[in-house]
């Protein structure tokens, strides 16, 4: 089984995605922060993070500014609900970039894309 | 006493505050470190993180290299999350007082170099040469497709400039309307020029070089001066000697003696104010592949020319309300300080 990180200060939206990808046969584990989620990545193997962008504390660029410095191996998907984030060439480092929206189904196909079933 | 200045192209009024008058000093930045790389020592546009970006559409490299993968000197990507996409140009919407078109573009991004640290200013001035031969090859190649009146190519240094990277980059992006400001300019030429009888751009790197008290260089090819009305301290018109409507057409010989210029204007900007945050833009006539029946007579009236200008004030309410730019600093002023001899 797959295993993706989620990083999402949302804790209503966390429940959400944690169920749908659940559904899909994803083992996920979700966390609330960068910190949080750094510490997930130093004592777990993940095959995929989802990240937000505006998170208090470090951000979702912050963060994975951080994990491209330690391994670039972890595909990455942005999840945030502002399209604006995308003139930081930063974003660059994920490889993804999608827009929050009612649905999940583009978010579910960049997941499959990027690590399959 | 300050001062209301035209700039006559544009019809923009610009009020020169010299009460207020500065010395390049008062500007320079507390720190003039450059960072050796980003924050968390992870870039997308360093040598080796080619898999990051977009596949290359353009690169000047080693032989033997590869595309995306490392030995290049200049390298073009499309933007990995860009707000325009290729294709052709959709129909425009209207609806009452409301129009709209979908959002159909190119967004490109030429890396100037691998070094993190070195900006277009530090680099060799055949690098300079080779940087700019790219923006001339990318905006032919772009504008073959034919869907896209205007190709523009700018460069933000630093944050306060609009840069999210420090690494050295410029843009190139392009639009199937042409921008009001490229307008402007278009239709403000034509008026001058049928009013001198002769391209004003011309005329005005002419009386700018007679006058001398605006002049920062002229050589054999180009002239740079501050401009009259400029709206920012220490802002900077390069303009070249040779009439010409395209940065395209630029010739072998010239692009080495810009390449020259250009090098010696932005060490001179970083020499005087500290490695300031600032805005590089290219301006050119529209899309020479597409008719040009709509402009009036450009290849005689237009001249394309380089604009720089230093962020070391901000748009406030009084600008943004007025379009009026309140800039501290005569261009005289600056010029003094921005002169310097040779290069080419």
């Amino acid at each position: 089984m797959k295993k993706i990180l989620l990083v999402e200060d949302e804790k209503t939206l966390c429940l959400l995605y944690e169920e749908e990808l659940s559904k899909e046969g994803y083992d996920v584990t979700a966390v609330n922060d960068a910190d949080a989620a750094l510490e997930a990545l130093a004592s777990g193997n993940f095959d995929l993070i989802i990240t937000d962008i505006r998170m208090p504390g470090k951000n979702g660029i912050e963060l994975i500014t951080q994990i491209m410095g330690q391994r670039k191996d972890i595909p990455i998907i942005i999840n945030s609900a502002y399209q604006s984030y995308k003139e930081d060439f930063m974003t660059w480092a994920a490889d993804a970039y999608i827009v929050k929206s009612s649905s999940l189904d583009e978010l579910k196909r960049k997941i499959k894309e990027l690590i399959g079933d | 006493m300050s001062e209301l200045r035209k700039d006559l192209v544009s019809g923009r009024w610009v009020i020169i505050a010299t009460e207020r008058s500065k010395r390049p000093d008062d500007f320079r930045p507390a720190s003039e470190a450059r960072p050796a790389s980003e924050p968390g020592g992870f870039c997308p546009f360093c040598e080796s993180s080619e898999s990051k970006t977009p596949p290359e559409v353009f690169a000047l490299r080693a032989e033997g290299t590869r595309p995306d993968t490392p030995g290049w000197r200049v390298r073009v990507v499309p933007n990995k999350f860009p707000a325009l996409n290729r294709g052709t140009p959709p129909p425009k919407f209207t609806r009452g007082v409301l129009q709209w078109m979908e959002g159909i573009g190119v967004h490109e991004v030429v890396i100037e170099n691998p070094d993190h640290a070195k900006e277009l200013a530090d680099l060799s001035v055949p690098h300079v040469r080779d940087v700019l031969w790219v923006y001339q090859q990318r905006i032919k190649a772009i504008e073959e497709e034919l869907h896209y009146q205007y190709v523009q190519v700018f460069k933000n240094k630093g944050k306060e400039a609009g840069a999210s990277l420090s690494h050295p980059h410029s843009q190139i992006v392009a639009t199937p309307i042409v921008p009001k400001r490229v307008k402007e300019e278009i239709y403000g030429a034509d008026r001058l020029s049928r009013s001198c009888k002769e391209c004003v751009f011309c005329r005005t790197i002419r009386e700018e070089a007679a006058a001398g008290e605006r002049l920062v260089h002229k050589n054999s090819h180009f002239g740079i001066f501050t401009p009259f009305a400029s709206r920012f301290p220490f802002e900077m018109a390069v303009y070249p000697l040779r009439h010409s409507p395209f940065f395209t057409d630029l010739r072998e010989e010239e692009l080495g003696i810009l390449a020259g210029t250009m090098k010696a204007v932005l060490t001179k900007l970083k020499q005087t104010l500290g490695d300031p945050p600032f805005n590089l833009v290219l301006h050119q006539a529209p899309n020479p592949s597409l008719s040009h029946k709509t402009w009036p007579d450009i290849d005689r009236n237009f001249h394309w020319h380089f604009e720089v200008f230093p962020i070391l004030t901000k748009m406030a309410g009084f600008e943004w309300g007025t379009g009026y730019h309140i800039n501290p600093v005569s261009p005289e002023t600056a010029a003094t300080f921005l002169k310097f001899e040779g290069p080419a």
